[in-house]
């Protein structure tokens, strides 16, 4: 640190200090004073009496008042709701990134097990350094979540208490057994058998995967109570916890953690790469970006079905509250969300294009991305077309209506589902063009592979797309149903064409050299952005689901008497998404530059070169 | 270079999440305030019944997030034009007032053919309307395609004691 | 119905022919490709795009062609290398001047006419025939909505001289009281017509007169504008309420007229009076 840089801040320090000090006394100036009389003039006013009398009075009422357990209390400044808010989102995306990254580290060590490369098991020991201060700070906003909900929501908490205590031993063992694991399989990397170290790894994820059930459990309680009476008397502890959304929540949110904890680890590396200093630091991080990303991705792809499921839970457990989200005033905000997936998809291709870069020989596929481009473009244009558009008085009359004649058509399900299962396959074609890059097939039937996948392909494509307009001439029972098989011809593809790609290439002559580390800079801001969208996204999502209840505590079972009983307008909700996405990216910027001290030369020793084994550039072990 | 980078990355957070926020404006800006407890006068006419009634349907009931009014083609809940006429002859030895507190107490006990059932209890929590906003939004269903003859007197098998 | 309007399409697909001829840059792709865009979706569909579609079209459009400009080295330099070219060399220098200040008016200008929005009351979807109550009283007569008939109507069987009659007052009835704004040919676009929001009804269309019984008509006649279902905006419309005016017979005379000059039938009444 430059100590002319120090100097300069203790002084703008100290300057601010100074400043507040003087607005404090020119505030305390403005305040009333009794004007100064002369000590000689009897003081006999009426006004200090009756000052007296008050004090005395309210002493006396003091004294005499009774306790009554508070249904709420409030914070200054901050809203209850917003304040419980941000902390528990705070809280679960932090506990969403300490559930997935030892689950994708734990792969990857899998990974470098049994294929005997070094860099796999390098890589995963990097992820898990990021660990240990997320896991803390996990449990301090968890701790803070907590406080703030016994000091703001007494009676709710109380209530929530009433039901649920019974899963808080074993919550709170299973959270002794998580730091056990967590932390000896982070020292211990090395230190065990191979085996050993693997089955600590597999430990860290199954309790960490039931502490989020348990958790889960209470929050969808509070969306789709069970097991209690209509007066909210507790009847089955069992069928509370596992209520309607219970286990779609479960589904959705084990997925979600690892396409975010990918997304959040890959920006690690991206941010790594751009403060990369030697080439082999680069290549390094540019891998570990992929990787975190191509994690990310792969559990984005069937995040959407999951999502399916979990709607679909919630209209089975009461049709207004799904009408509510999907129709009523939470429509919108599928717009936003339509708006924040198409970013994801064009990124993450985008970046897959730009990794084409690090390949030679690239110039066969760079001619295909226009067509990808246009693709996703399309897809993205569907599927954030509204239902009724926003319109002015006299746009709707040239309609005739909210509905476009020509747009209506795009803005239901089959439109929607038809677009989102192109986008993936759009995705998984630009993932197979960068894979075949720099590679070209030796076997004798690359021609008729080839043909058969652009069958494949194209079948796939077509049918979804059938399937989509024949949707739109059948009732809604079978509309719904068709998605399946939407989704399934996707995933059959997929496989199939993954299989005929993998002989293809078997023994295919190299024609380019990947370059890890050689691809623009900008690649790594894609990264970034992945991240925050991702995020965004799960802070939007976590809204919706949470203020789905409106003005209920537990929907239909407590009412939420408070001020804050109110649903606040999207507008208002993304403001406090984006402060809550800033304050989680400038928490987890510590924990990069926590874990990036590791690496760092020790005090005095200036210039000697990373210590330790395992900094970037440096031995492996 | 390590300056720029950071402010580079800074920028792009902060900045990605201006850029969602704005899109957050520009959607519809809708507030939704809990229903407010409004006291039914027990004198109220059948007309002003009627008034109310569509009151209740819009907001407290929520009835119109999933019903609709004159509208044709392929239906997801049964559309409630020409309600008041239909419900003197759906259930047979059951007039139009009964029929319609029994679609309205016990959903699923009749379901309009073509339809899935899965109303919500209309008397019970979330919705949870009283016996009083209950007899009036009958008497507004029942002026859609007929004339409404509930009064605040009506007696209701399904109505809580007291 | 066409939903697009096919020459605009034509110029911009020419348009696009033309350009891949000339060998154009990737810069000028790109803009062509906005432009062309843009031009589809304001001005290619039958019906405008509402302003709010366009802004999320475009938008994405806009980060498309920015992925795609910038999704490599080579495409990066093809984009940006004609700009620098253009701002740097003292040869364009004259054709910069207009360039420059063509930008910000073209902001102003979008400012403009975004400001310039007319003040327009909140939109009301409004049904155009609302459907009837079961049982309508006019002159303290009841009248049957549903198996209800027109009175009269039994006469073009039974006496078809005095329903000529009936048939000749109802038109004299309408020329005295309802051309004003039905107009002459019952076209609904009579002399105030204009003035009126929503429009008169318009006999001639098919959707009007067959799509309903008399007693539809009778109704509408008898309790005008003010007598609407809430669907139907009651305050809108300007139809008197003709009861005032006139007797059943003569409103009943005026339904007959109005089959009988267009040459519609009333609609057949269903068996049993079903909703959806």
């Amino acid at each position: 640190m430059n100590p002319r840089l120090l100097i300069a801040a203790a002084i703008v320090v100290l300057l601010g200090l100074g400043g507040a000090v003087r607005v404090y006394f020119a505030l305390e100036n403005q305040a009333y004073h009794p004007p100064v009389r002369s000590l000689g003039v009897e003081s006999g006013f009426p006004r200090e009496q009756a000052l007296k009398d008050i004090a005395k009075d309210r002493e006396a009422k003091a004294k005499a008042k009774k306790y009554e357990a508070p249904t709420y209390r409030t914070l200054p400044f901050v809203s209850s709701r917003v304040a419980v808010w941000v902390v528990a989102q705070l809280h679960l995306m932090f506990a969403a990134f300490v559930l997935a990254v030892p689950m994708f580290a734990f792969i990857i060590e899998l990974i470098g097990y049994f294929n005997g490369d070094k860099r796999y098991d390098r890589l995963a020991y990097e992820f898990t350094k990021l660990l240990s201060t997320s896991f803390s700070f996990t449990a301090s906003f968890g701790g803070f979540l907590t406080f703030l909900l016994i000091m703001l929501y007494p009676a709710f908490t109380n209530y929530l208490m009433e039901i649920f205590s019974w899963t808080f031993f074993p919550y709170v063992a299973l959270f002794f057994a998580e730091a056990g694991f967590l932390y000896s399989y982070y020292y211990g990397w090395g230190k065990f058998h191979p085996v050993v170290h693997l089955l600590l790894g597999l430990g860290v994820n199954v309790v960490g995967t039931l502490i989020m059930f348990i958790a889960d459990s209470w929050a969808s309680f509070m969306m789709t109570p069970g097991g209690v009476s209509d007066a909210g008397a507790l009847i089955d502890p069992w069928a509370a916890l596992d209520n309607f959304t219970w286990m779609p929540i479960n589904i959705h949110r084990f997925i979600g953690n690892i396409a975010f904890g990918g997304s959040v680890a890959a920006a690690y590396a991206a941010w790594k790469f751009l403060g990369a200093k030697t080439d082999e630091e680069r290549a390094h991080y540019d891998w570990m970006g992929y990787m975190g990303n191509f994690v990310a991705i792969s559990a984005f792809l069937p995040l959407p079905f999951a999502g399916y499921y979990l709607a679909r839970e919630i209209y089975g457990y009461n049709q207004a509250l799904g009408i509510m989200m999907m129709g009523g005033a939470f429509s919108w905000l599928f717009i936003i969300q339509a708006v924040l997936i198409g970013n994801l998809f064009l990124a993450a291709n985008y970046y897959l294009w730009l990794g084409m870069g690090r390949i030679e020989g690239t110039q066969s596929y760079q001619r295909y991305v226009k067509y990808l481009l246009a693709a996703i473009a399309v897809c993205f244009a569907v599927w954030a077309t509204p239902r009724s558009i926003l319109a002015s008085v006299s746009e709707i009359k040239a309609m005739g209506g909210t509905l476009h004649p020509a747009l209506g058509v795009l803005g239901v399900m089959s439109a929607k589902n038809t677009a989102v299962n192109i986008l993936i396959l759009t995705t998984y074609v630009s993932f197979l063009f960068y894979r075949r890059t720099g590679k070209r097939p030796t076997v004798a039937w690359a021609a008729l592979g080839n043909a058969v996948q652009f069958l494949i392909f194209f079948g796939v494509s077509g049918f979804v797309i059938a399937l989509g307009v024949y949707g739109y001439f059948v009732d809604a029972a079978t509309r719904i149903g068709l998605s399946i098989p939407q989704v399934l011809s996707v995933l059959i593809g997929m496989v199939t064409m993954t299989v005929i790609d993998a002989f293809m290439l078997r023994g295919a002559e190299q024609t380019g050299e990947t370059h890890w580390g050689k691809l623009p800079a900008i690649s790594q801001y894609v990264l970034i952005f992945i991240a925050v969208t991702f995020t965004w996204l799960m802070g939007l999502m976590g809204y919706v689901r949470s203020g789905l209840r409106q003005h209920w505590h537990v929907y239909g079972v407590m009412r939420d008497q408070s001020v804050d009983a109110f649903t606040p307008t999207l507008g208002f909700a993304t403001q406090v998404i984006s402060v809550i996405v800033i304050i989680f990216f400038a928490f987890i910027a510590f924990v990069f530059w926590l874990s990036s001290l590791h690496d760092k030369p020790d005090w005095g020793s200036a210039g000697q070169g990373p210590r330790g084994s395992h900094g970037p550039g440096g031995g492996r072990h | 270079m390590k300056m720029p980078v950071a402010l580079n990355v800074v920028l792009l957070v902060v900045g990605s999440s201006l850029f969602y926020t704005y899109v957050g404006q520009l959607v519809p800006q809708k507030q939704l305030l809990p229903p407010a407890e409004v006291a039914i006068a027990a004198d109220l006419t059948t007309d002003q019944m009627v008034k109310v009634g569509f009151e209740v349907v819009q907001q407290k009931g929520l009835c119109l997030t999933c019903h609709t009014i004159g509208k044709s083609g392929t239906l997801r809940y049964p559309d409630l034009a020409g309600v008041g006429d239909r419900a003197k002859t759906r259930k047979a030895g059951m007039d139009d007032i009964h029929y319609l507190a029994e679609s309205l107490y016990h959903p699923d006990a009749f379901v309009v053919p073509g339809f899935k059932g899965g109303m919500p209890t209309i008397n019970k929590p979330p919705i949870g309307l009283t016996d009083k906003e209950i007899l009036c939004v009958i008497a507004w269903l029942q002026s859609l395609g007929g004339t409404p003859s509930v009064t605040m007197q009506t007696t209701l098998p399904d109505q809580a004691q007291g | 119905m066409t939903l697009f309007e096919l020459p605009v399409l034509l110029g911009i697909v020419v348009a696009m022919a033309l350009l891949r001829l000339v060998r154009a840059s990737l810069l000028v792709w790109v803009l062509a490709w906005w432009i062309g865009i843009y031009v589809f979706v304001s001005r290619g569909f039958a019906t405008p795009v509402p302003a709010s579609a366009q802004h999320i079209y475009l938008g994405i459009v806009t980060l498309a062609l920015f992925a795609y400009v910038t999704s490599s080295g080579e495409r990066i330099r093809s984009f940006v290398d004609p700009l620098v070219n253009f701002a740097g060399d003292g040869r364009y220098t004259l054709a910069l001047v207009p360039v420059l200040l063509a930008l910000p008016a073209l902001a102003a200008y979008r400012e403009y006419v975004n400001a310039k929005v007319p003040v327009e009351p909140p939109f009301f979807a409004r049904t155009v025939h609302p459907s009837p109550p079961t049982e309508i009283t006019v002159h303290d007569q009841k009248i049957d909505m549903l198996g209800g008939d027109n009175p009269l109507r039994h006469l073009e069987k039974d006496d078809p001289a005095k329903f000529a009659e009936h048939v000749a007052r109802g038109k004299d009835i309408y020329y005295e009281q309802c051309f004003f704004c039905h107009a002459d040919a019952l076209g609904g676009d009579g002399m105030y017509a204009h003035g009126l929001n929503p429009a008169p009804a318009n006999f001639i269309d098919q959707g009007v007169l067959p799509s309903f019984q008399e007693t539809f008509f009778f109704w509408r006649i008898a309790k005008g504008g003010p007598g609407m279902p809430d669907e139907g905006a009651p305050g809108d419309s300007a139809m008197p309420e003709w009861e005032r005016f006139l007797s059943n017979e003569q409103m009943w005379e005026v339904v007959l007229f109005l089959y009988d000059h267009t040459g519609y039938r009333p609609r057949a009444r269903e068996v049993h009076a079903e909703g959806h």
